[in-house]
């Protein structure tokens, strides 16, 4: 496995994968950041969570309020 | 000498392992760290 490093340059190699790591870090985080369920910040949004742990529907959910 | 013929990266046999020694647990402890982080988020909220 070493040989790989005959025919890349470490230099080019290191930085093209730490770049690569980086963006789908930052797409992974921003695509969790968007959802209700893995939002870290806020948490999930209350209409959502009000449908996800009730058995009916959304809009029955919220007309019950 | 052998060590001093370059290859296409310009490495020689010696560095090329250097590198790739070092490079190896690099990402072992990278894997290790994600490993964890996967673990506590799924202990957080699991996703399937």
């Amino acid at each position: 496995m070493w040989r790989i490093w005959m025919l890349f340059d470490p230099r080019r190699a290191l930085v093209a994968l730490f770049v690569f790591l980086f963006v789908l870090a930052l797409v992974i985080h921003f695509i969790l950041l968007s959802t209700d369920r893995f939002n870290w910040l806020k948490g999930p949004h209350p209409a959502a969570a009000a449908a996800q742990t009730s058995s009916l529907p959304a809009t029955v959910a919220s007309n019950s309020k | 000498m052998i060590d001093d013929k370059r290859s296409l990266s310009g490495l020689t046999e010696t560095e090329a392992r250097q590198f790739h020694k070092i490079f190896m647990t690099s990402f072992f402890v990278f894997t290790l760290i994600a490993v964890v982080a996967h673990i506590l988020v799924w202990q957080w909220r699991p996703w399937l």
